[in-house]
């Protein structure tokens, strides 16, 4: 793909974190990913638009090793991450996906204590040495989703009693608990009203800092907002992926300029 | 559509108006049809605890003597007191207070026969108990034979022709002025909890078919709760979807389906039969009923599972689950209360359950309470089964007691799943 090439030359970025080759992904007989070819670069912000139903979605869920659970999705072609298939039969995805953490489009913490929604990835995983380091582990999470403040007094409270941006956060909190180095979001304002919205974006800004970021939205303004990298997806096809601005203000290919301008939907 | 002149709806037109009468008509049909459906469905429920309750009362009192025995020293000996003569004893004691009775065997055992026919045994487990009695006498409280239950109960019209009577006229003039010395007393019925079966009624009580029947649900939940959850895990969550799955799930409807006493068949061709396990035990009652709740349980589970949202999934494998888990960390806590409320109504099904009892052979008379689930019992369905068939007069107010107790047992079994229900529900 020419675009992607050039869109590469033109943005000073770092090095490429995630990189697919030829992405296939079927359920059944239906072909729901042709053919996408995409780098997406570490400690960025790259967000996936296009109309509903284009696989924006699928394609995220290739990332972290989703798919696998959905028995008739078969997933063809080569995601790298750092350089690593993860499709290699020596991966295994459980671990993966502690390393790649995913944020869901509906707030969906456990019906547990908060502390216990944080502390949950890291003690599975034996990331902790002791009541005190995780203690620290569930305070830097909750810190670095900018929920701390609102919560520290009240960690044995049930995560499924705070407000809908609050769950949300919480969720964010329990991914990077994992000290993820992708994380994953899925429509994850699409639930939320526009303050917790604002909320999320900001800390989303913060999050890139440390990790690549992969967000879908339908929002285009969100897109545009917070993402450095777009990618848009049409029918199964990434499109056109390039610089942000660069989408928004002069894409290339008529399809995007269609989905951007709202004639198609 | 009626106004030719506009293509406006006419809201006002007579045949909508009519429509829209007949639509209200059909409305009222209904719900009162759904009333009348709840009423019908009410009424049967107060016959039938109605009845229930209007013949079985009588069993829960019970008439007895409170009459002073004397021990005589010539017929118990302290060396055995078991061994003494105690239907002499009571003859004895029956004829100090009927002094004008004549002194021959027909008519002394007419006047004896008030006394139940277990008083000889009450009276032998007090002495052995206390042997210092011997010698004594004390005031003691005997059951009475089941026809004076039942004439003290009203349940015998002394008025009908006397051919046509249990007592005849001198027994119940017997029993009156037993009646009018204060020795008649109708105290609570403990012994119908607290006794094993017998011949007579005025002695029968359930404990052999309460605690019969408690093993057999023992051995039956032990069994059908832990396969039947590691079964629906297994399908629901690790199995591949394919015929053979598929297969297995229909299967497993139609186990359930199958009439109860196509299990008692097996297991008494299988578990007596092949394996040569006794007869009439809970352990083998236990094994048939769990054979029964089994699908009921994996049906519950896997309902269970299934409703657990897939957000709670998705959660827990983002963050690096493995399906194991996801399964037992998450999904499993979630699905337990749906879990508990089916094993819960499994196991009152199979409570309530005869047919599979009857072939194994737990409708033996057995007049002792079982200590292990591998002595022969009763459970409590056949044991009102027992009763049911019982030509005395006593046992028909014992059947209509024992399917109240019953019905408690199986009332208290729904009101815990409803409770765990509440108590564990979760909202989303």
């Amino acid at each position: 793909m020419y675009d992607l090439k050039k869109s590469e030359l033109d943005v000073d970025q770092a090095k490429t974190k995630i990189s697919a080759r030829n992405v296939q992904v079927f359920y059944g007989d239906t072909h729901a990913i042709k053919d996408v070819n995409v780098e997406i670069a570490d400690k960025t912000v790259t967000s996936f638009i296009g109309p509903s139903g284009c696989g924006k979605s699928t394609f995220l869920r290739c990332i972290n090793r989703m798919n696998d659970t959905i028995d008739i999705c078969r997933v063809e072609g080569e995601i790298k991450i750092d350089g690593q298939d993860i499709y290699a039969p020596s991966v295994d995805p459980v671990q993966l996906r502690a390393r790649v953490g995913m944020v869901f489009q509906k707030p969906n913490p456990f019906p547990k204590s908060i502390y216990d929604n944080v502390a949950y990835g890291p003690k599975i995983h034996g990331m902790a040495r002791g009541k005190a380091d995780l203690d620290q582990i569930v305070e830097a999470s909750l810190r670095g989703a900018g929920l701390w403040e609102e919560v520290k007094d009240r960690l044995d409270t049930p995560g499924t009693g705070l407000s809908g941006g609050q769950q949300q956060r919480l969720c964010i909190a329990r991914a990077v608990a994992t000290q993820p180095e992708v994380l994953l979001m899925d429509e994850p304002c699409s639930a939320l009203d526009p303050i917790a919205t604002a909320l999320i974006e900001d800390l989303i800004d913060n999050l890139k800092q440390q990790f690549s970021v992969v967000i879908v939205t339908h929002s285009m303004q969100q897109a545009a907002r917070i993402s450095q990298k777009t990618a848009f997806f049409h029918l199964g096809n990434l499109v056109e992926y390039g610089d942000t601005n660069v989408i928004f203000t002069n894409p290339k290919d008529e399809r995007t300029e269609n989905y951007i301008t709202g004639r198609t939907g | 559509m009626t106004d030719a002149t506009t293509d406006k709806f006419d809201w006002a037109a007579p045949a909508f108006q009519a429509g829209l009468r007949k639509r209200k008509r059909n409305e009222l049909w209904l719900k009162g049809l759904g009333l009348g459906a709840i009423s019908i469905a009410f009424a049967m429920l107060f016959l039938l605890v109605g009845s229930l309750i209007s013949t079985g009362y009588h069993a829960f009192t019970q008439t007895h003597l409170r009459i002073a025995v004397e021990f005589d020293p010539d017929l118990v000996s302290a060396d055995a007191p078991e061994r003494g003569d105690f239907r002499k004893i009571l003859t004895n004691t029956m004829q100090a207070n009927f002094p004008d009775v004549a002194d021959d065997r027909v008519a002394l055992r007419r006047l004896t026969s008030v006394l139940s026919n277990g008083a000889q045994f009450t009276i032998r487990d007090m002495v052995v108990a206390n042997p210092e009695l011997i010698g004594q006498t004390v005031k003691v409280n005997v059951p009475v034979s089941d026809p004076y239950d039942q004439l003290n109960k009203g349940l015998i019209d002394p008025e009908t022709d006397e051919a046509n009577r249990r007592l005849k006229d001198d027994e119940i003039a017997n029993f009156l002025q037993l009646k009018e010395a204060g020795y008649v007393t109708k105290p609570l019925n403990w012994a119908l909890l607290t006794s094993a079966d017998s011949r007579f009624p005025e002695l029968a009580g359930l404990k052999g078919a309460i605690i019969g029947s408690a093993y057999a649900l023992l051995v039956c939940f032990l069994l059908s709760f832990p396969v039947g959850i590691g079964a629906a895990i297994y399908l629901e969550e690790f199995a591949p979807k394919n015929r053979v799955s598929d297969l297995i799930e229909i299967n497993i409807n139609n186990l359930a389906a199958v009439p109860s006493v196509v299990f008692g068949l097996l297991s008494l061709a299988v578990f007596i039969g092949w394996f040569g396990m006794p007869r009439s035990v809970p352990f083998v009652g236990g094994l048939t009923l769990a054979l029964m709740t089994l699908p009921t349980i994996i049906i519950a589970t896997r309902a269970a599972l299934k409703a657990v949202p897939p957000s709670i999934r998705e959660a827990a494998l983002g963050v690096g689950a493995s399906k194991q888990q996801v399964v037992f960390g998450h999904v499993l806590p979630l699905a337990m209360p749906g879990i508990l409320t089916g094993t819960i109504i499994g196991l009152a099904q199979a409570l309530g359950e005869t047919a599979p009892l009857l072939l194994i052979g737990m409708n033996a008379f057995i007049t002792s309470a079982p200590s292990t689930p591998f002595d022969s019992s009763t459970a409590l369905p056949t044991q009102i089964f027992i009763w049911a068939d019982s030509p005395e007069r006593g046992f028909v107010s014992r059947t209509s007691a024992a399917i109240l107790v019953l019905l408690t047992f199986l009332i208290a079994m729904n009101a815990i799943a409803i409770y765990l229900r509440h108590k564990f529900e979760r909202k989303w």
